[in-house]
């Protein structure tokens, strides 16, 4: 196998020859098997960013983030799909202002404290890069677009979106889409859940990631799902 | 002036006046307060004794009402005879975040049917968070023959129409500032109504609006106003009409680009680049709304002596504004977006050493699952290259306790600490503590702390810290933080100087309203909003303290018995009549 140290499998499913690290487990056992403990001992290297939390810290207060999970959830302002209602304790948040844009969904209303005509500003930038994303000569100075699919994990209500052009490898990805969930991973989750990185491809196949070089991943990725394995 | 001198020599006699007259005519002290300009200093002044107050309120041109509800404009006329200039705030702050009903109040027109009568001869109008009508302006347009400044900053309720009334009729006018507005956008042709002998503007900003203006009606316009030396486009100007508007304006001293994106020549280039390098004067540059990489450049040679750079509509990456700074060595306060990331803040803090002012604004709020944008580490880098910054406002997703410390350490004179993590309760991301210590850091290094934004896990202790060391403290805004009562009361125990405090979100009760009684009597206004309050603790403040309005602003389908929104304020004009259903007057 060309990148062993790529065979993410978020999963040890049976004992084969994929190795992978398990959300839950990392750091507490035979760390040495485990290829994904880079996560933890290696600050992970997407977009100059030298301190993410490392995975302990990003599961390891599940108290805390407990706690601070109802205000979480309540925040993230994006239209999401399939969105879990029950968790969403609207009572001590102020109901959404109909001069809200349509298309900007705030669970939270005035946060971030933003001025309204700044958020218009916003919106309207975005449009536009989307509109003639296609056709731009250079959006960036290196020439790089972003790309960005949504990335569903099982269990999960809130489906999220990534920029995989932020990414270099799988080891970074998995590392911030482990940030990324920890803080909707529900707390009353069995502890042995293992999951797997899975992505639809160009064709529309389900597929493992992982099997496939890094830059080949990122021409073909259409979305990404983190799926349960009971194997 | 005969009836003047009647009325202060029938003024009862006071302690100093005999001692005063003997060797201080009362038209000498009229004129050396008339030079008085700060309001501050003028309420002092008008507290000395009784024939100063009168020296005072005859001298006052200008006046600043914080508040409009504080006072009536009838109360106001009567105290003050000969203004010439107003500047007005009117709703709570926190409505700038769509947290106040649209038809909550602050409506100009009844100050404005006052100020026609009592000041025929007004000269200046600043707004902020008004409620002004198209017919409004017009009537202001038509009220007031010389007329020649007006600013609106965030007020809503009126269209281009009521500019274009501006524009006709204001024969005088040298200011016409519309920043930040709710501005129903109808048309640029507003524009086009001042008249062919109208050559007195010196400021013209209109940045806000989104429409196409006529941009031969604008080019003659500033080519007859030989005096201009603000003006601020709007996005539907382009680079070559902004071009061959410099030409004919090199005397700017402030300029606010329309869209800086656009396929130019190389000869086009050139030209805006000699006509940006011809304007000497310029200090402050604003706009620049989509400028990228390829035409900033451009721009080098203009900004040798800028003092303020205003990036927040570019959305600029790292290098770019690297580059760009190179050529800022003066700068003094600069604005960006949150995609110059960290790496572009190291490039503020290499090449910025004069900075007093930094914000920060983020580029995808909404956006939490994206990570990027800036961290601790470049505002870090900011404080060690900038030791004069003392105003902050900075959007981030994660900050730590040391991080804040040292910033505080590297920057003492901080005035304005605006620290906004945006998601909401969250803890310093390396030690996952809460942020009390950030805070504390800041509230007892900055001793010269004014305004004060925190965010974050929060505890009581934030609020220990903020009561017993920010003793210059006058704005303090507060967001899902706190765990009790305690933390409040701390605030309203301490704090000095507080004037406004806002606070949503936090599990503050009536205890906690109810320790504040005196306090709010120092203090311009409290907004309290999703938090532990009830009505019947706002009615017992009510009762308490007649000189306090206390409204409370109910949602829809909450419990009877919750406070949901409450502003509370001092005001000698009684409780306001003109409120709208949803506000209930206590």
């Amino acid at each position: 196998m060309p990148n062993m140290e790529f065979q993410l499998g978020l999963a040890l499913p049976t004992p084969s020859i994929i190795k992978g690290f398990d959300l839950n487990n990392l750091g507490l056992d035979h760390p040495k098997d485990m290829c994904g403990l880079e996560a933890r001992n290696k600050p992970p290297r997407c977009f100059g960013d030298k301190s993410k939390r490392s995975f302990e810290q990003a599961f390891g207060n599940f108290e805390a983030e407990c706690k601070t999970k109802t205000l979480l959830l309540l925040w993230s302002g994006q239209p999401n799909e399939e969105e879990d209602h029950n968790d969403q304790k609207k009572r001590t948040f102020s109901t959404i202002d109909d001069r809200n844009d349509a298309e900007e969904v705030d669970q939270v209303v005035g946060w971030p404290p933003i001025k309204t005509w700044r958020k218009k500003i916003f919106q309207q930038q975005q449009h536009r890069v989307g509109r003639i994303g296609n056709n731009r000569v250079a959006d960036k100075e290196n020439g790089s677009r972003s790309i960005y699919v949504k990335v569903k994990m099982e269990g999960v209500a809130i489906t999220r979106k990534v920029d995989i052009r932020l990414y270099h490898s799988y080891q970074t990805l998995t590392n911030s889409l482990i940030t990324l969930f920890a803080k909707d991973k529900k707390c009353a989750d069995d502890d042995y859940t293992r999951y797997i990185l899975t992505y639809q491809d160009k064709e529309g196949d389900w597929l493992i990631a992982g099997d496939i070089p890094w830059q080949s991943f990122i021409r073909s990725v259409q979305r990404l799902k983190i799926v349960r394995n009971w194997g | 002036m005969e009836s003047s001198e009647l009325k202060r020599s029938k003024d009862s006699v006071n302690s100093c006046e005999s001692a005063r007259r003997s060797s201080f005519p009362d038209e000498v002290l009229e004129r050396v307060l008339s030079l008085l300009k700060s309001h501050r200093d003028r309420s002092s002044v008008s507290l000395v004794c009784k024939d100063w107050y009168n020296a005072e309120r005859w001298s006052r041109t200008h006046v600043f009402i914080g508040n409009c509800y504080s006072v009536s404009p009838e109360i106001v006329a009567r105290r003050f005879p000969r203004i010439r200039s107003v500047t007005l705030k009117g709703k709570p702050r926190f409505s700038d975040f769509n947290l106040v009903p649209e038809n909550w109040g602050a409506d100009i027109h009844a100050w404005l049917v006052v100020f026609a009568a009592e000041y025929p001869f007004l000269e200046e109008l600043r707004l902020k968070r008004m409620a002004i009508s198209d017919e409004s302006l017009e009537f202001l347009a038509v009220s007031f023959p010389n007329f020649k400044a007006l600013s609106l900053l965030s007020c809503d309720g009126f269209s281009t129409n009521g500019l274009a009334a501006i524009a006709t009729h204001c024969k005088n006018l040298t200011e016409l500032d519309i920043q930040e507005n709710g501005i129903d956008d109808i048309g640029g042709s507003w524009l086009s109504c001042f008249p062919e002998s109208f050559t007195t503007l010196e400021v013209l900003n209109f940045a806000n609006l989104t429409s196409d203006i006529n941009f031969d009606a604008l080019e003659k316009l500033v080519g007859r106003c030989k005096s201009m030396r603000v003006l601020k486009l709007n996005r539907s100007v382009s680079l070559e009409q902004l071009q061959r508007l410099l030409v004919n304006a090199p005397q700017l001293a402030e300029l606010g680009t329309g869209l800086f994106s656009q396929e130019l020549t190389i000869r086009e280039y050139e030209e805006l680049e000699s006509a940006l390098s011809n304007c000497k004067n310029m200090h402050t540059l604003s706009g620049l709304w989509d400028a990228t990489g390829i035409y900033l450049p451009a721009l080098y040679l203009a900004c040798t002596h800028l003092t303020f750079l205003n990036l927040s509509y570019a959305a600029l990456q790292s290098v770019e504004l690297a580059k760009l700074l190179a050529h800022c060595p003066q700068l003094k306060r600069l604005w960006v977006l949150d995609t110059v990331e960290d790496k572009g803040l190291e490039a503020v803090g290499l090449n910025c050493p004069l900075l007093e002012e930094l914000r920060v604004f983020p580029a995808d709020p909404f956006d939490d699952e994206i990570v990027h944008g800036v961290t601790e580490a470049g505002f870090v880098a900011v404080s060690f290259g900038c030791p004069r910054l003392h105003y902050v406002l900075y959007f981030c997703r994660q900050m730590t306790n040391a991080a804040v410390a040292t910033i505080v350490q590297n920057c003492p004179d901080f005035t304005h600490f605006r620290l906004c993590i945006m998601n909401p309760g969250q803890p310093d991301y390396l030690t996952n503590e809460p942020m009390d210590e950030a805070f504390g850091a800041v509230v007892r290094t900055c001793t010269k702390l004014q305004r004060l934004s925190v965010s974050g896990l929060l505890t009581d202790l934030t609020f220990e810290y903020i009561g017993r060391y920010a003793k210059n403290l006058e704005t303090l805004s507060v967001a899902f933080a706190g765990r009790s009562d305690w933390g409040m009361q701390c605030v309203l125990g301490g704090c000095p100087k507080l004037r406004k405090l806002e606070i949503r979100d936090c599990p503050f009760g009536n205890a906690a309203l109810l320790s504040g009684l005196e306090k709010y009597e120092s203090m311009r206004s409290l907004w309290m909003s999703a938090c532990n309050v009830t009505m019947n603790g706002c009615r017992l403040l009510a009762r308490e303290m007649p000189w306090l309005n206390v409204e409370v602003m109910k949602e829809d389908g909450s419990d009877d018995s919750q406070a949901d929104k409450v502003y509370v304020y001092r005001s000698i004009a009684g409780p306001r009549r003109d409120a709208p259903p949803s506000v209930l007057t206590l």
